[in-house]
Formats: structure tokens, sequence, C-alpha cells
């Protein structure tokens, strides 16, 4: 099942002396419970795919469809509702609420979508156990290691039960072993809950852990390989 | 999460920062309200000592005595016209005033003054002139008695040479000056009060006989029972002169007024000016005096009034005073001003910064799901909590300082009395009660902060996720 189409999408910025075409032509398709990573050198264009996806900036031509849904023509209320309920995000630095515990931080997603309390409270308990937090769920982002950070993002971005979570550069600010931690909580995410997680990365561990591997440069797509 | 529950903490995280933007409106909100509190009560106080010293809060003149104040434009007294002032609802009294200038003079002494003619017993509803007789005067003996007394404290005698020759109407300026703490006044006053009561007479209708303001008594070197000469020009270019024993001292507020007041019974004075019978004016003891009842009451008066007659009210009376005191307004609220607009600035910074370090944290937020309205409505509550603590704390303590202050204002001594006296005010500073201009000056600042508001909430609005991510 598709859960998100991208049609001949080009990103051309236009700055005051030189035309950038950051994405040029992409055209790929995401079935659910995909474990892909979108791998590339700086500059070439990842970054500016992964937003587009994400509803975070408009392509300048060709289409994006989530579950059908094509994001150009929600206007923008409607877009951050739609985002909100299907696209879960993960950062480089883990932007978390700074004002938030871990479990409100965890639920945010989930209060705003009005959900009822028991579930929600339920939902974050089994998030946060298996982020392995379950015992921090009242510290504050500011008493949390980076690595646990990102863990309580990846269950905040999973939180509402999204149709895919986009993660950029999720283990650019991450030791070794918080990275090899985090990819093996997405993964057995990815699998428990078939939840497709596309990554925009440089990190050799993820491209390892990844079931697909799409290569980026100068904006187009050069290679597409599945792993068995 | 409620809206509320993340603007209060959202408050709290640079405490130093929201405290000192609160901290910043805290000092605007109270200095706003003092200034004004104070400024609008010195006025309040000094209005009411003219009026109530002087001219009263409506005048039945004749028409011409303005313009011309001379004693040819008197009127002859008429009681079936007082009666009919007295019937308006809100005329309490009608006092009726003889008034010219005279040259007064004691040996080589001369000096102009106003020569106040009056009815003793119908001043009680207006100026209350026994109210304002001298009742202790440091003279040297007195202040020779009080160095003789070895109750009295060394302090006492040190400051009571400094206040030589001062004249007090009231015991407690007296202990004020002589350094005396209330809890001592019981084991110290009774004594200096002994040694500086000051006695005076009464004037009666009919019966010869001045009171004289302190300042003046003090210029022509006149005590009781002394004569003082008036010479001027009477009712149609007669000469009018007399010569009259000083009954009494009078302190009045306004040391200009006190500088040159003589007060002579109504009919003595009448025939000092050979003018019997007639009056300079009619002053009125209302029971309401806002100005929208003094402004309605004149227009009753002046359908009643006789055609050679005018009715003026208190500001027509004193355009003088009234207009200073504007131009002194007018300058407090400039001064009102630049106070707002440098908090203002203050204000202004904090948003500034708070929304640039949280440009990225808005870019979060909005990706993934926040609408930016509740994002607004979030940053309005958070910027209207930082006002609040400060608006609340700050009309908090100015309320306790007004209405401290109301009930007991700062009355100045030694050189700070006399360089006020030199300019002829009250050396005393009034508050000025809680009124319309408390909650003006909340509103003023409470706009402040919302129009601090309109910047960060231009950011959100305007705002673009992938750029807001990247700051």
């Amino acid at each position: 099942m598709k859960v998100l189409e991208i049609k001949n999408v080009h990103k051309i910025y236009n700055s005051s002396e030189v035309k950038v075409h950051a994405v040029n032509d992409i055209s790929l398709d995401f079935e659910k419970g995909e474990f892909a990573a979108i791998v590339g050198p700086s500059g070439s264009g990842k970054t500016t795919l992964l937003n587009m996806i994400g509803g975070l900036d408009t392509p300048t031509d060709g289409e994006i469809l989530v579950d059908n849904t094509n994001l150009a023509e929600l206007k923008s209320s409607k877009l951050i509702d739609f985002r909100m309920r299907n696209i879960g995000f993960v950062f480089q630095s883990y932007n978390l609420i700074p004002v938030l515990t871990a479990k409100e931080n965890v639920e945010f997603i989930m209060s705003l979508q009005k959900w009822d309390k028991k579930e929600r409270d339920q939902r974050t308990f089994e998030l946060l156990k298996a982020v392995g937090l379950e015992d921090r769920v009242n510290s504050r982002p500011s008493k949390l290691s980076g690595g646990q950070q990102q863990r309580v993002a990846v269950a905040r971005a999973l939180a509402s039960k999204p149709k895919f979570v986009l993660a950029d550069e999720p283990t650019a600010n991450l030791d070794s072993k918080s990275t090899e931690t985090l990819l093996d909580i997405m993964e057995e995410l990815n699998r428990e809950e078939g939840i497709t997680f596309i990554f925009s990365t440089h990190d050799a561990r993820v491209v390892k852990k990844a079931r697909r591997v799409i290569t980026v440069e100068d904006g187009k797509v050069i290679s597409d390989e599945r792993k068995n | 999460m409620n809206n509320l529950i993340f603007a209060w903490r959202n408050l709290w995280r640079n405490r130093r920062r929201t405290m000192i933007t609160s901290a910043s409106i805290f000092f605007a909100v109270f200095f706003a309200l003092v200034m004004r509190s104070f400024q609008l009560g010195s006025y309040d106080h000094m209005y009411k000592n003219v009026i109530e010293s002087y001219s009263g809060y409506i005048q039945v003149q004749h028409k011409d005595f303005w313009d011309e104040k001379i004693v040819d434009n008197t009127f002859p007294y008429d009681s079936e016209r007082e009666q009919q002032l007295l019937a308006d609802e809100n005329v309490v009294a009608a006092i009726p005033r003889f008034e010219s200038f005279a040259l007064a003079s004691n040996g080589p002494q001369t000096k102009g003054v106003l020569v106040m003619g009056v009815d003793p017993e119908k001043e009680v509803h207006l100026s209350k002139v026994t109210d304002k007789m001298v009742k202790y005067r440091l003279t040297p003996e007195s202040i020779e008695k009080i160095n003789q007394d070895p109750n009295i404290p060394e302090k006492v005698k040190e400051l009571a040479p400094l206040f030589e020759n001062s004249a007090y109407t009231t015991v407690s300026r007296l202990q004020l000056d002589l350094g005396i703490k209330d809890k001592d006044a019981s084991q110290f006053m009774p004594a200096v009060e002994r040694y500086a009561k000051f006695e005076n007479g009464s004037i009666h209708m009919g019966e010869s006989g001045v009171w004289v303001g302190d300042k003046l008594s003090q210029y022509l070197q006149l005590g009781i029972g002394d004569t003082i000469v008036l010479i001027s020009q009477g009712y149609h270019a007669t000469t009018a002169a007399g010569k009259y024993e000083i009954k009494g001292i009078v302190k009045l507020p306004l040391p200009d007024l006190d500088n040159k007041i003589v007060y002579l019974p109504l009919d003595v004075c009448q025939g000092l000016y050979n003018a019997e019978g007639n009056l300079t004016s009619l002053a009125l003891a209302v029971n309401n005096n806002h100005d929208r009842a003094i402004a309605e009451t004149v227009q009753r008066i002046s359908a009643v009034a006789g055609e050679d007659q005018k009715v003026m009210e208190w500001r027509e009376m004193n355009e003088v005073m009234v207009s200073q005191m504007d131009a002194d307004d007018k300058g407090g609220q400039i001064m009102l001003g630049i106070l707002y607009l440098v908090i203002a600035f203050g204000i202004f910074g904090t948003v500034l910064m708070l929304t640039s370090e949280r440009k990225r944290e808005f870019g979060v937020l909005v990706a993934i799901g926040m609408q930016k309205r509740k994002l607004a409505s979030i940053m309005t509550l958070e910027m209207l909590l930082i006002g609040l603590l400060g608006i609340l704390a700050g009309a908090t303590v100015a309320t306790l300082v007004i209405l401290y202050g109301v009930e007991h204002p700062l009355v100045f001594k030694g050189e700070t009395a006399k360089m006020f006296e030199e300019y002829g005010m009250e050396p005393m500073m009034a508050f000025w009660t809680i009124d319309t201009y408390y909650i003006w000056q909340i509103v003023i600042v409470t706009l402040m902060v919302l129009l601090a508001i309109s910047y960060p909430m231009r950011k959100i609005f305007g705002m673009k996720i992938v750029n807001a991510l990247r700051a």
C-alpha cells in the first residue's frame, strides 16, 4: 500500500544572481512499513526533498501525494492539521519543547488531536517504554542526554500513529552508542507499528540498517536500492 | 495542554528576563500612578486653598467689577435676592463680601493690601477664617521658656530657634517642626503649647478691629493690640481712611494671600469705603463642588441674578492659577509620556529577543502540528501574564502608597518649607484619591503590552517553517 508518492518534483531557488535547481525531477513511491534512507553529499538536495515530503516546503513543480492527498492543494491551516495526523518528524537537533516533560512532549500531538486522556496516557507510556525511558517520564529535556532527547523525539513522532516518519539526520549529533540504541529502537518500532521511516543521512550506520537506500546527487536520484 | 499552563511555563524559561520585564512594567505603573496622584492631589489642594480662602466656588458680582475692581462697581445688598439664591438646591449659604485695595501702614512700613470686608459668622460656611487663626508662635520669649524647661529634650531646644517667629494654626505642625515624635507628644507638647500659646481676639459686625495675615503682620511689624492705618479711594472718589486695632493674626495656606490680607467686619469695611449697604460680591457656598454641578448651578443662578450682576465660577476668577496648573499638568503628562516611552522600548526589546530566540521553536511547533493561531494565543497569554504581573504588583503597591498618602499628606518643614513658600505654595504635597486617572494609567500600560505583542504575532503568522527551522 502506497503511503507516499512523489511525482516529477522540482525545487528551484531563484536568488538574485543564480538559479539553483535543488531538486530536479524526482519521482519516488514509498510503501507502508518501509525503512528507507536518502543519502547523498551535502547540498545534494536531500533535506529539501524531505522538507517538501513533510509539507514544510512547496515544490516548484510536480506533486507530492500523501495517502492520495496532494499536499499542494491544502491551505495553510489544513496542511498543518494534515501533517499532524499523517506525518511524524524527527529533527537533527531533537527540538523537544523545553518547558514540557518527556511525557508531555510525547503526548503533545495527541493533546492537539484531543485524544482521550486514558488513551493518551497509555500510548505515551507504551512509547516511552519502547524507547527505554519509562523511568524519565517527568524529566524535562534539559535533564536528558542528547541520545535520550532523540529517543523522546522518536516517541513523539510516532505518538499519533502517522503514515510515515521523516527523520532529518537523526543521528548527526549522537555518539556511536546512542546512535546504535536509537537505530535499534526505530527499527523495532518500524516492525512493530508498521510505520514507514524515511531518513536523510550521511551516517553509514543508518545506511547499513536501512532496507532501502536512495542516493541523491545534484537534486537527482541516481540510485534506489532495496535490500532483502 | 492548556494554553495558559503552556504560557505560564514559558514565562519562567528565562526567569531573570521575565522578572526584569515585569519589574519595568511595575515601575511604570507605580510611578505613573503615584506621580499622577501627587500631581492631581496637589492641584486639588491648591484649588481648594484658593477657593476656600478667597474666591469661593461661585460669586455673584457687579457686572463690571471683575474687569475693573473699584468700589464704584458694587451693588446694594438685597435680602430678597439673597433668598432667591439660597433657594437653589446646590447653594448652602450666600456670604456677603466687600473687597478692595488699600495702602496699609504701621510706622515707617507701608504696603499695598487686599481689604476684605466679611461677616465673620457667615464666613464659617466658606473660608472658615477662624480655623486659620494663629494659635501658637515661637516668639523669642517662648523659645527662652522652652530652653529653660529641663524636661524638654535638647533636640527640641536646638530646633526651636530655627523657627523663631514662626506661626502655627495647628499643634501638629508645631510638633512636626520641633521634631517631637507622636509617642513623645503627650510628654512634651503640653508644655511647648503653653509656652508658644498665641492669644487672638475676634472681630464682630459693628465693632472696629481687624485680622491681618501672618506674613503681612511680620512685614508691618504688627502685633495684637497694635494699630494699622488703611488709606484708599472710596465710593465715588471719596477718601477712604481709617485706623484699626489688630485683634487677631490669621495664617492662610497661600503665602501670597497671607502677605496681603486684611479682614474687617463687613459694615466697618463698607464704612471705610463710604459704600454703606453695598457689596462687591456674594460668594456662594455649595453642596456639590464637582465641575458639572458648579456649571449647572451657575446656569441656574444667572437666571436669578439681577441685570447689573454677573455670576462667575472659581475657574474664571482664578484664571492665572488654573492656566499655571494646566501648564504644569501638561508638563506632567509629557514626563509620563517619556516614562511610558522608555518602558515601551524595554518591553519591545524583550519581545524582540524572545521572538528571535524562539524562532526555531515556533517552526518546530507548527511543523509537528500546532496551529499558528494557537501558538499566537500562547504568546499573547505569555506577554499578558508578564504585563499582568507588573501591572498588578505596580497597582497594588501604588494603591497602598496613594491610600496612605491621601490620609497623610507630605508636609515639608524647615528649608524645604521655606522654598515652597517662596514660590507662593503651601509646603505640602497631597495625593489624589483613586479615580479615573488610575484606570487610564493601567489601560495605557496594558495597551503598550498589547502593542508589543503585535511583533511576535506578525512573525508567527508570516513565518515560513523551513526558514524558522534553519534559525
